[in-house]
């Protein structure tokens, strides 16, 4: 243990350094906790040397993973920064500049127009090596059009604005999450992970049965709340609104309401109807309902009125008032008037509220029954007249309201979600039947989904006609998932056919992160080399291609422009490695490109993950924050849809999908 | 066989002429007594489009092969001569009336097929036609007729998908004229003047509205224009019918989306549906946006939307990059807070720090507020320089209230929009930056015109919220007391491109919770009272007149068969479960009712059949009722 201490600290004061070069870029998690003074940074966990001390065996493998890829993200950056920048010479690695010396900040933007040419083409170059020597092809060579000049210069600022929008800090806690069985894990989560990607990390530390119903749920003691986060939201952010003393946890653990709606829709949106016809309802009408208010144009919140208890402001009593879901808001019927519309008072809408289930609210606030929920704003951690208290007569009432309240709130994602969660499910079902036979790199079967039998709750997938049955994505559509190597429980597995991946896969222990050292080719893997502080220009920020692309010379140069969306960089590090073969692998970058402009991914694709790799991101992309930025602390393996993408995210992702488009049209 | 004489009503020779007689046998099929009857008249003209019209009978001799005795045609036939397609009348959604010929000799459906064809309109099954039963002609001013379009030029094609220049189907490309006529269709229409608004009939309970199906009566789909007794030149009113939207694609469906979107936002301004006061804001709201994008980006389809999102993708990247560059603008500006005490105060990245002076603004700040996920909302009275901001920030213990008071309408323009989007985590350097400044400045500009202003005009400076409202807001609420709540929720629209706004617009309507009913007064057998059948894309529902309350909800999907006893105007309904409905019909013809419930049934088979063909027999068969048979 000892040893282990003492890299530790060695790593976090390299750390320290590197970021101190890059003046205060990112913040470094230690610093989280003891240093950051103002209001809004105050973190409910005890500080990070004692959560180190904590740790186990095995969390702390994990975290030195992730610590490494933090460390490598930071000199990746660096990297990044020396290459397009020599000419401020503050910005030397070993040379710290006064700390909140910004000063790469001007000047990009000055450069970039002025030295558009050829020297940009190597920035844009999405090769991973040698990319200054090799040498710029057309725009160089050939006296460049005026158009072209243009094209490049445009290409110029895209690359450095994807620079400045990666340097954004990157904020990350170290989370310990509450078992079931009371045990913990520890997690590093950082700012851009969703809870999805979050739960994934789980369902390998935990090698649990990974069915929709697990949660990451956080606690508030204070309050007696408890809310359930929904998958794509971000984690970090209500950590960061805990108070500094705060007693709130964060706890794993599987909750059937989750879901429950996309099981059994007729018990939310036919709740009038008699107990016997809700439960002998047919599939095929369970179907229907879910296609007509999640699959239409709009999304359908349950109609629900009803009589709830109010608790009066500041007052103990509770009163009673007819309360109407509408998908704006939840209303009451003020005294005298009729329950139409246009009478209907506004009590709260869902923008700045978050659902939560309030525990023990009899004794508490006497409260007529423990059914209770609660509308607060995340950032209230403390009773306050801004809580709005409601109570139900039974725990079926409840949860109609509740879930009644997410759909309003979250609309699609809800069954975004629920998608991915079931095929995450499947997956890990089919993974762990697999035979020798069925590798990881194998192309995914369309039939894996259909046929997972033990889901949750006997929610049987259905074979859904119609439309909906592209919806859930009959396979797995992008293949990320098989690709991957799964949750590795089976140790029997390793086939022969690509050892390496094998290797990966029937490794039992989380930091798979640290694989990737054995193997032969990766040029620049950012994962096995720790600091050396200025590498050589040919780390290319994290534009670089998957690692075991060919390296293709940028020959439409500006064109070519952003071949892997910059997210691989980032996840492809921590695939499997390709396999050996270089014949059969990927094709050039253009491929994905069209892949992810809309058309309909390519039926069987080879099995190398990162073309359809686009698809994936883009998925996410599309509806809900940003996604494509993805640096290191990828978790090890799963991760698909890379959520998150700090600030720039959104528009980064918008920024992508133009430039795809437009290459697609030409 | 004999010869007899058979006289026949030429249209084309004039009302007054005399029917022309020619001499047939019985034996003749119907293309030779065509034949004869032009070669008879001496005119040279195209009588392709001409049919047969027996009067009496009320129907078109089409079948060209059957003989006058196969129809049964005797000497005492009043048959008439005419083209099949005739000019008509159309009133669209958005309140533009058209000429244009359509045919008055196929069933309504495929009428409806052809205008929509000529108009660019997928999906076709959608839409039918209305009858304005009383046209009241006691106003005055109707003297004033509306301008109507006339695209009675338009050459008649049965070409299923027209080809399109320039995003337009070809015809509407051949002149500047009519390319006119077509963006006044694909885009949406300034909002109407409040009086208009309030001018036009409004339902003010479930059974106005179950009425109106006895004021505009949908046609028969599978009866024909003339046997419905609409003549040339009449004016009909094209409306979507069957709430089902399907399959809706910005691309193609400009006229599509842009005339739903009409007759949805008519819906909520006339109190055809229902909604809540925050809900109408917001409706308010997308009207002022979407009317504001529409006339500033007149060519949607035009240019290669790929490079224009780069474009404007880059555009931010700019005003992102100096943004940065000047390492987290500030505003300088001096504020007070409530209780008149003056700061220096600061905006940094979301936050807002204060100080005592500007002097001290380099050092610690009194107090730094984060405006992410805090609420903003005016305080503004232009007419008394009242330019409050006020936040509702979120602390762990609650929400702290602060007010900040600007000096003027530029400075109160620039902080209320850095605190708008600070509250969405967004900084200064954000490219909607200037954007939000220019909306919070037009609506301070609509609050000074309103008190005086009385009607709208198209420029969008000067829209009186009145026009965004229906009728019932205009006696609560000022305009300049409208103003700060429209763009109270403006704030959350401000950003979508027309098409999204419009697809914002139709996503909440669509979620309101009376969306798409029709409603009918109806009688329920074995009850004595009227009560009113709600008519929706997925249900029936049955409601109690007296309390407005939904008594019974009967889903389609569960239907096993339905019958209508056309002899005593009865519907049957068998549900599974053995639950069995009948009602008779108050207010519209039961014929309607089936219609509208077999049309909803055909709407919901068409997502299961991928073809992009119509599956026009299944629909005639679930809708037709006894004429199909």
């Amino acid at each position: 243990m000892d040893d282990i201490d003492a890299m530790f600290s060695a790593m976090l004061g390299e750390m320290d350094l590197l970021t101190q070069s890059l003046g205060e870029e990112t913040v470094p998690p230690e610093a989280l906790s003891n240093t950051k003074k103002e209001v809004n940074y105050s973190i409910g966990f005890t500080d990070l040397n004692e959560s180190l001390h904590e740790l186990e065996g095995n969390d702390l493998d994990a975290l030195m993973a992730d610590l490494m890829a933090d460390l490598n993200a930071t000199e990746e950056k660096l990297a990044t920064e020396i290459e397009c920048l020599k000419a401020p010479s503050a910005s030397q690695p070993d040379f710290p500049p006064p700390p909140k010396g910004l000063s790469i900040e001007p000047a990009p933007s000055h450069i970039s127009p002025s030295s558009a040419g050829s020297r940009s083409s190597n920035v844009s170059t999405p090769v991973p090596s040698a990319a200054s020597s090799l040498a710029p092809p057309p725009p160089s060579g050939a006296k460049p059009t005026t158009e072209e000049i243009e094209a490049q210069m445009k290409a110029d600022k895209i690359k450095l604005a994807l620079e400045k929008l990666k340097e954004a800090k990157v904020k990350k806690l170290v989370v310990k999450v509450l078992m079931n069985d009371g045990s913990s894990k520890t997690l590093m989560v950082d700012e851009r992970q969703n809870v999805r990607e979050v739960l994934d990390n789980m369902f390998e530390k935990s090698h649990c049965d990974c069915n929709v119903n697990w949660s990451i749920c956080e606690t508030n003691p204070e309050l007696q709340l408890e809310r359930a986060f929904e998958d794509h939201e971000n984690l970090v952010d209500p950590l960061s609104a805990w108070t500094r003393d705060s007693e709130n946890k964060v706890l794993f653990q599987e909750r059937p309401e989750k879901y429950e709606v996309f099981k059994n829709p007729q018990n939310f949106y036919l709740w009038k109807k008699d107990k016997t016809t809700l439960r002998d309802m047919k599939d095929k009408d369970k179907e229907l309902l879910i296609q007509e208010n999640f699959c239409g144009t709009s999304i359908i919140v349950p109609d629900l009125e009803g009589v709830l208890h109010l608790r009066e402001d500041g007052k103990k009593s509770w009163k009673q008032r007819l309360f109407q879901l509408r998908a704006s808001g939840i209303y009451y019927v003020p005294k005298g008037k009729t329950k139409s519309s246009r009478d209907l008072v506004c009590f709260v809408q869902f923008d700045n509220v978050n659902v939560y289930y309030g525990k023990d609210f009899k004794s508490k606030y006497k409260a007529p029954t423990d059914f209770c929920f609660v509308l607060k704003h995340p950032q209230i951690q403390k009773e306050s007249q801004y809580i709005k208290y409601l109570c139900c007569d039974d725990i079926w009432t409840m949860n109609l309201w509740v879930t009644g309240i997410r759909i309003a709130k979250y609309g699609a994602s809800l069954y975004e979600n629920f998608k991915t969660a079931e095929i995450k499910a499947s997956n890990s079902v089919w993974t762990n039947r697999s035979t020798p036979s069925s590798s990881n790199q194998s192309t995914p079967s369309p039939t894996v989904k259909a046929k997972s039998p033990n889901q949750a709750n006997g929610h049987a997938t259905k074979p859904q006609p119609g439309p909906i049955s592209q919806n859930p994505a009959p396979p797995p559509p992008p293949p990320l998932a098989e690709v991957l190597p799964p949750p590795p429980p089976d140790p029997v597995l390793p086939p022969p056919p690509p050892p390496m991946a094998a290797k990966t896969a029937s490794k039992p222990t989380p930091p798979k992160r640290n694989q990737p050292n054995n193997f032969p080719p990766p040029p620049l893997d950012m994962d096995n080399l720790p600091p050396p502080p200025p590498p050589p220009p040919t780390d290319d920020h994290l534009e670089a291609p998957p690692d075991f692309l060919p390296p293709p010379p940028p020959a439409t140069g500006f064109n070519s422009l952003p071949p892997p969306p910059p997210s691989f960089g980032g996840v492809d590090h921590s695939l499997p490695p390709p396999p050996p073969d270089p014949v059969s692998l990927p094709p050039p970058p253009p491929d994905p490109v069209f892949v992810a402009s809309g058309a309909p991914p390519p039926p069987p694709p080879p099995p190398p993950p990162p073309p359809a790799a686009p698809v994936a991101t883009l998925r996410p992309a599309v509806r809900t924050s940003g996604s494509l930025k993805k640096v290191p602390p990828a978790p090890p393996k799963r991760t698909a849809p890379t959520q998150g993408g700090g600030g720039g995210g959104d528009f980064m992702s918008e920024l992508m999908l133009a430039m795809r488009k437009k290459h697609a049209d030409q | 066989m004999a010869a007899w004489d058979l006289s026949v009503t030429v249209e084309d020779l004039g009302l007054d002429a005399p029917p022309v007689t020619i001499s047939v046998a019985s034996d003749l099929h119907i293309g030779g007594v065509i034949l004869k009857l032009v070669e008879k008249t001496q005119i040279k003209q195209d009588w392709s489009d001409h049919a047969l019209w027996w009067e009496q009978k009320q129907r078109w001799l089409l079948r060209t092969a059957w003989t006058l005795e196969k129809y049964g045609i005797h000497a005492d036939a009043k048959l008439v001569f005419m083209p099949q397609h005739k000019p008509l009348r159309l009133g669209l959604p958005n309140g533009i009336t058209l000429r244009l010929r359509v045919c008055f000799s196929n069933p309504v459906f495929q009428t409806v097929m052809g205008i929509c064809r000529m108009l660019n309109i997928r999906h076709p099954e959608e839409l039918s036609l209305l009858r304005p039963i009383e046209e009241k002609k006691k106003k005055k001013d109707k003297n004033l007729a509306p301008e109507i379009y006339d695209l009675t030029e338009v050459p008649l094609s049965s070409v299923s998908r027209p080809c399109l220049y320039n995003g337009m189907p070809a015809h509407f490309a051949d002149s500047p004229e009519m390319e006119a006529i077509y963006k006044m269709l694909s885009v949406s229409q300034p909002p109407p003047a409040p009086e208009v608004i309030a001018k036009q009939y409004r339902p003010a309970s479930v059974v106005d509205k179950a009425h109106i199906n006895g004021r505009y009566v949908w046609l028969d789909s599978s009866r024909c224009l003339l046997q419905q007794g609409i003549q040339e030149s009449d004016k009909l009113w094209l409306r979507f019918k069957y709430y089902a939207t399907y399959d809706m694609d910005s691309k193609y469906d400009a006229v599509r989306l842009t005339q739903l979107y009409e007759q949805a936002r008519w819906a909520i301004l006339l109190e055809d549906i229902d909604c809540t006061e925050e809900e109408m804001m917001l409706f308010g709201a997308l009207q002022y946006h979407i009317s504001k994008v529409a006339q500033s980006e007149p060519q949607i389809m035009s240019n290669n939307p790929a490079m224009d999102d780069l474009d404007s993708a880059l555009q931010s990247l700019e005003v992102k990059m100096e943004g940065e560059g000047s390492s987290a603008s500030d505003l300088p500006k001096r504020l007070t807070l409530k209780g008149y005490k003056q700061y220096w105060f600061k905006f940094q990245d979301t936050s807002i720090s204060y100080f005592k002076s500007k002097e001290e603004s380099i050092g610690e700040p009194i107090q730094m507020i984060n405006l992410k996920g805090c609420e903003v909302a005016p305080d503004v009275n232009v007419a008394a320089q009242k330019f409050l901001i006020r936040l509702l920030i979120p602390a762990p213990e609650g929400m702290n209230e602060v007010y900040l008071r600007c000096e003027n309408e530029q400075q109160y323009a620039q902080w209320m929009a850095g605190c708008r989007l600070g509250s969405k985590g967004k900084t200064l350097a954000d490219s909607s930056f200037q954007s939000e400044i220019q909306s919070i400045r037009s609506f301070l500009a609509m609050q000074k015109t309103n008190s005086s202003s009385s009607s709208a005009n198209a420029s969008e400076e000067s829209i009186n919220t009145h026009s965004l409202v229906s009728p019932r807001y205009h006696k609560k609420y000022k305009p300049k007391q409208l103003t700060p709540r429209i763009l109270d929720a403006y704030q959350n629209v401000a950003q979508l491109s027309l098409t999204d706004a419009l697809m914002r617009f139709l996503q909440i309507w669509q979620a309101l919770p009376d969306f798409g009913l029709a409603y009918v007064v109806v009688r329920f057998k074995g009850s004595r009272k009227d009560e009113v059948l709600g008519i929706a894309p997925n249900r029936l529902i049955r409601i109690d007149l007296s309390v407005g309350d939904v008594v019974k909800t009967w889903r389609y999907n569960n239907m096993k068969q339905w019958n209508v006893n056309w002899d005593i105007r009865q519907m049957a309904i068998e549900f599974e479960g053995n639950v069995n409905i009948a009602f008779s019909c108050v207010t519209a013809d039961c014929k309607i009712v089936h219609e509208f419930i077999g049309g909803y049934i055909f709407m919901s088979t068409r997502s299961r059949e991928k073809s992009e063909t119509l599956n026009e027999e299944l629909f005639h068969k679930l809708t037709g009722g006894h004429e199909a048979l």
